[in-house]
């Protein structure tokens, strides 16, 4: 049985004036225990709802969502299920319950009527995954963007879930921000074999998931892997923009230049200049000494 | 327009929490500029344009702000004719609106200024057109059963609904999907045409190589320096000493210049990296 299935699901919400609009439907997908899955679709697609469902926030309409064999409308398994599955959001300000960065990640695990050792070391653990120990006794009013989402996550991790739902946790974030959360939550992924949804609407992102859920005006149109790039018509169909590598592969293409379909930075660059094959033999062993020469001080 | 001497700024004065956030800062910004400011969080970014409409007020021997010829430095200054020349548009704008109808919260502005009920609805027909709503259609509805691009625009104009000299962002585009980006970023420039001075806190360093003719850096409340686009990302020494990210394309455009192939590393153009690509192609078949 799949770590979390999601079965011919409807959600609608009063969105006030007795209006319904129908978020979801009939949306059907699971996700396995140690996957990456990217989840992207245009401002209300309905990508936060699903992820409000996963963990029992909202309840579906129709169908039914299970985590780990239990029911999300069961609940008594509510309690059960977000241990399991953690979910960090978009606003780093609207997450921090204390003021020291040990006790805010603490919160949960004090929550789950933990020994006060076993705590201890779970704070210290999550605190060391995301790279902020150095920071245990700060305050998180003090800290950057990129750092308040690392102790978000940690707080989360703290829980010791196996999965980990990101809701645009890096929209707020600048680059170097992003880089950070980024590689924390790919680290988590690879070492602790955490599954992941990462909702976002940077495609730079998305492309490096192991797989890619697009969902538009509440449905999914395409579940797939990296591969889903090499049909660039339903992200644009859905609305989405694609990765800066892609998009200019096939502006090559349609030029009579033939670079494949690269998905990130560096294998745009390595397939365009084998494309190329300029006779930049020379010039190249040139350019490695150079920049070995300098790589290696 | 904006002209900034030595101006610092230090919050908290005077206590255990006092932190500097602007070191002796100069700008000049021109009338007719599309001026970007980037800088990573705690630059100092939003404290710096927070003076611009005397949201922030100089502090005292902390230098000078004048903004079309207004020294906002002195100790009395009319607040009202500051904010009617500098519409301020703060991170997601849309959290601020609060009226029962998108109308009469777009004439919420022109209504302080003093104008004719008349006049404010003008205004406000006027502000929600040039934003792309259909008047009619939106302007009984509640602001807040819109979507989010179309409340990012409505609070978009209840800003330009005051017609002012000069418009300041910050990070106008920052939540949206990409398509709504673009919408956003294209609507900017259309109101530019009536708002001809337009400064822009931003992230995404592709943005700022679009649609920027100036650029300022700013790092742990200094600014580093102001640039063209290209000045800036084709300045290895800038970007390394500033830790000032790529635009993506500038990236790539870097990246293939290193493996010694002949593009200029400096390209912050989609289009143009297409270019050089095509003719380096029709060369190697030469």
């Amino acid at each position: 049985m799949p770590f979390l299935d999601i079965k011919s699901v409807d959600y609608a919400y009063n969105s006030g004036d007795d209006e319904y609009i129908q978020a979801l439907r009939s949306v059907s997908l699971s996700i396995e225990r140690g996957e990456f899955v990217a989840l992207v679709g245009c401002n209300g697609s309905g990508k936060s709802t699903l992820a409000r469902l996963c963990n029992g926030l909202i309840l579906p309409d129709r169908g039914y969502v299970t985590v780990d064999g239990m029911s999300t409308s069961d609940k008594k398994s509510l309690y059960d299920i977000r241990k399991r599955i953690g979910v960090v959001f978009q606003n780093p300000d609207n997450q921090m319950v204390t003021s020291i960065v040990e006790d805010d990640v603490a919160f949960g695990p004090e929550n789950l009527g933990l020994p006060p050792d076993e705590i201890r070391a779970r704070v210290d653990w999550a605190l060391n995954c995301v790279d902020m120990s150095a920071y245990a006794k700060s305050g998180p009013l003090r800290l950057s963007g990129g750092q308040k989402q690392r102790v978000a996550i940690a707080g989360v991790l703290a829980l010791k879930p196996q999965m980990m739902i990101l809701d645009e946790a890096t929209g707020m974030l600048d680059p170097d921000g992003r880089a950070e959360v980024m590689r924390v939550v790919e680290k988590l992924n690879r070492e602790e074999n955490m599954a992941v949804l990462m909702i976002t609407h940077f495609m730079e992102e998305a492309a490096r998931a192991d797989r890619i859920i697009i969902l538009d005006h509440g449905r999914v149109v395409a579940d797939g892997d990296k591969k889903l790039f090499e049909t660039p018509d339903v992200f644009t169909r859905a609305g989405l923009d694609l990765p800066i590598s892609v998009r200019l592969a096939q502006k090559l293409r349609a030029r009579g230049l033939d670079v494949g379909c690269p998905i990130d930075i560096d294998s745009f660059v390595s397939s365009a200049l084998s494309a190329l094959e300029v006779q930049r033999g020379e010039v190249k062993s040139d350019e490695e000494k150079n920049s070995n020469g300098g790589g290696e001080v | 327009m904006i002209s900034v001497q030595k101006l610092s700024y230090v919050y908290s004065p005077k206590t255990p929490f006092m932190s500097q956030a602007l070191f002796n800062v100069d700008l000049e910004i021109e009338e007719g500029d599309f001026f970007g400011i980037i800088g990573g969080t705690g630059a100092g970014k939003s404290t710096l344009v927070s003076h611009f409409n005397a949201l922030t007020r100089v502090q005292k021997k902390s230098g000078t702000v004048i903004v079309d010829g207004i020294d906002l430095s002195s100790k009395k200054i009319n607040v009202k004719s500051v904010r009617e020349r500098v519409g301020m548009v703060f991170q997601y704008p849309e959290h601020q609106l609060f009226d029962d109808t998108v109308e009469k919260d777009v004439m919420f502005g022109p209504k302080n200024l003093g104008l004719s009920p008349d006049e404010q609805r003008a205004r406000a027909r006027e502000a929600i057109e040039l934003v792309g709503l259909n008047y009619n259609e939106i302007k009984d509805r509640s602001p807040f059963e819109l979507s989010g691009g179309q409340k990012r625009r409505v609070a978009l104009a209840g800003v330009i609904a005051m017609k002012p000299k000069i418009l300041v962002l910050d990070e106008p585009t920052a939540g949206l999907d990409p398509v709504g980006k673009r919408a956003v970023m294209e609507l900017i420039v259309k109101i530019k045409t009536m708002c001809p001075t337009v400064v822009m806190i931003s992230h995404n360093m592709d943005e700022v190589a679009s649609y920027c003719n100036k650029i300022a850096v700013m790092r742990r409340g200094e600014v580093v320096g102001v640039y063209t686009p290209r000045e800036l990302f084709g300045s290895e020494r800038v970007i390394s000493s500033c830790g000032v990210r790529l635009p993506l394309v500038t990236e790539i455009a870097s990246k293939l210049a290193c493996s010694g192939l002949n593009v200029d590393p400096s390209i912050t153009d989609e289009d143009e990296l297409i270019e050089a690509l095509v003719a380096l192609k029709g060369g190697s078949h030469a």
